[in-house]
């Protein structure tokens, strides 16, 4: 038997970051992870992430990933992989099965940090081969590199339903509809929007009524669904498709927690641990970060990770004050939690923003702003000359944009989940630095008139091939449709812009508040 | 049918693997060495991996991360192999699984 001084099972970012953390502090520190590889999930997320400086906003998943590995390294954190722990008991005892062994490793500190599964939901044909988890399409297409199908349904209008149609999008596949049981989207409207100029319609208030095929999925049937929850007869309708990815929600892996013998919740968001907010659960010694504690996002994980790290250093007697680190952290993870998507509004209908602005409906309930509705938001303005406008519409704590203007066009203020503000007397240099650091994609450089009664639009463009200047195709809106002829003027990559190209097209002065994606 | 990604607008150019032989049902296919089993299946167009037991219904990759056990196949010869994170080598020889065996 071997002794560790902290014991992590998971090396995703809640375990990594609290490894981290306890090592620093001179602990013996082991992770345990059941992959080949560290990391957990963030590898597979390619889009770039909410929040400020502090919560690495703008930074996509996967380089986040690789940073914390090599900081991991660099605090000297020993990381065992395809190790499963298989048995956590009293006395802070685990079990490890690695390879055909069972090993056996005691520790004064055990932190849980297994994440979460997907759930899935059952309807007839749900086994087939070609129906899938969501963050299986993401593992196929951005670790493997390969497409989880040609034509796919999404099931699932929460965050991950939203991010990983958006995924397959750029990975070459089709999306040809996202499909939602509940009324209203789950997810950031931001999410939503990015995903339904693309062209890709939704279906809210519809489920799955049937997979078809024999061996494999050849096609779906989805039905409306009424307030009862059960299909109305006669709506359903038949899509062709190869592949259906469900993304309806994730359930904590906490069976470790439960049998070493911690006191356990039920609670809406899965059977939990009951913790402190320091991540000390009922168990002396046993902690928990993560998602195994109630399913939030990564950067919340690390952050959470990070406090229960210093914790457990303190409560060893290996920091002998931690309140300064662990009141930076918490202010961090405080704002994450922040806005209209926080932990305390799940579930509530919100109708108006912080600012008192009508919250857009048809963004809800079809997944875009209409053109009716854009022009009540404060980012969203009129002038001369090149000038942001900013389609930012719901409270999240985010504010890159502000922090990239080297002119100070845009502000958000202190208050990390205000909608941003264009300064009328904007004194824009049209760099498209707030385009490309928009981690929603809501942020567009609109000039309006450029003569001969055209105007153009400069959009992010993540997608493969790129269209050459002078290019001539079609402007779709915001809810997908052709609006107008665009002509491609300027293609803009930079290393700044991390991989998210600037596409400047010409279109009708008309139809510069109403073009918001370019179709080839 | 190649589902494989050559250029992604984000991950930039796929690097290039090391191409191996292995056999499915007997059949000769080519994948990638070190890439999950799942994945040169599901590149050759390969969707069932496995029927059940009792109701010999198809199943094949579900999470990808080795947590369903939907995707197992017999491996050289073993079982109940979880084929999405088993990596793939030269000279493999992955059968279909008939309940916990191969076809009779």
């Amino acid at each position: 038997m071997e002794r560790y001084d902290v014991i992590v099972v998971g090396a995703g970012p809640a375990g990594l970051s609290a490894a981290i953390e306890t090592a620093k502090c001179g602990m013996r520190t082991v992770v345990f992870d059941e992959n080949a590889k560290p990391g957990g999930q963030l590898f597979k997320q390619i889009h770039k992430f909410f929040g400020s400086k502090e919560n690495k906003a703008r930074i996509r998943g996967y380089r986040i990933g690789e940073e914390l590995l090599a900081e991991a390294e660099r605090s000297g954190v020993k990381v065992v992989l395809n190790a499963t722990v298989m048995g956590l008991y009293a006395q802070k005892e685990i079990t490890v099965r690695i390879g055909d062994a069972i090993k056996h490793y005691k520790a004064d500190n055990v932190l849980i940090a297994t994440g979460a599964a997907e759930s899935v939901v059952r309807f007839p044909g749900w086994t087939m081969p070609g129906v899938i988890g969501a963050g299986a399409a993401q593992t196929m297409m951005n670790l493997h590199h390969i497409r989880p199908g040609k034509r796919i349904l999404m099931l699932g209008s929460g965050n991950v339903g939203l991010v990983v149609s958006y995924q397959l999008l750029q990975a070459g596949c089709e999306v040809v509809a996202l499909v939602d049981a509940a009324p209203r989207i789950g997810g950031y409207g931001v999410h939503a929007a990015k995903v339904s100029r693309c062209g890709v319609p939704f279906y809210l208030s519809h489920t799955i009524v049937q997979a078809e095929g024999t061996d494999h999925v050849t096609g779906v049937v989805i039905g409306e669904v009424g307030p009862d929850w059960k299909v109305i007869k006669g709506t359903e309708q038949h899509f062709d498709v190869d592949t259906i990815c469900l993304a309806v929600g994730l359930s904590p892996m906490s069976q470790l927690l439960k049998q070493a013998g911690c006191a356990m919740k039920d609670t809406k968001g899965g059977y939990v641990p009951e913790c402190d907010a320091y991540g000390r659960t009922s168990m002396d010694g046993i902690y928990v970060a993560g998602d195994v504690s109630g399913i939030e996002e990564a950067s919340s994980a690390m952050l959470g990770g990070s406090i229960a790290g210093i914790t457990i250093a303190c409560d060893s007697g290996y920091l002998a004050d931690g309140s300064e680190q662990i009141a930076k952290y918490e202010k961090a993870l405080g704002n994450l939690r922040k806005g209209m998507f926080a932990p305390e509004n799940r579930g509530k209908k919100i109708t108006q923003t912080e600012e008192g602005i009508a919250i857009s409906e048809t963004l809800l309930e079809c997944g875009y702003v209409a053109d009716s509705e854009i022009e009540r938001y404060p980012g969203v303005t009129h002038m001369e000359g090149v000038h942001p406008v900013i389609e930012c519409t719901q409270n999240i704590p985010c504010n890159p944009c502000q922090d990239v203007c080297p002119k100070k066009c845009i502000t958000i203020g202190n208050n990390i989940t205000a909608l941003p503000v264009v300064d009328s007397k904007s004194q824009c240099i049209g760099c498209g630095m707030c385009v490309a650091a928009c981690s929603g994609q809501a942020i567009f450089l609109i000039q309006e008139d450029i003569g001969d009664g055209m105007g153009t639009v400069t959009i992010p463009y993540e997608f493969l091939p790129l269209p050459e200047k002078g290019q001539i195709g079609i402007a779709l809106g915001r809810d997908g449709q052709p609006v107008c002829k665009a002509e491609v003027l300027d293609i803009k990559s930079s290393n700044a812009f991390d991989h998210t190209n600037l596409l400047t097209m010409k279109v009708p002065r008309d139809m510069v508040m109403r073009a918001r994606f370019f179709k080839s | 049918m190649s589902e494989r990604i050559m250029e992604h607008p984000i991950l930039g150019i796929t690097p290039e693997g090391k191409k191996v032989t292995f056999t499915f049902d007997g059949k000769e296919l080519t994948g990638m060495e070190g890439e999950p089993i799942a994945m040169a299946l599901k590149n050759a167009g390969v969707m069932v991996h496995r029927y059940t037991a009792k109701r010999h219904e198809p199943r094949g990759i579900y999470c990808a991360i080795g947590r369903c056990t939907d995707c197992v196949m017999i491996v050289d010869g073993k079982p109940n192999i979880r084929t999405c994170i088993t990596p793939l080598a030269a000279g493999m020889e992955i059968q279909t699984q008939y309940g916990v065996e191969e076809k009779r």
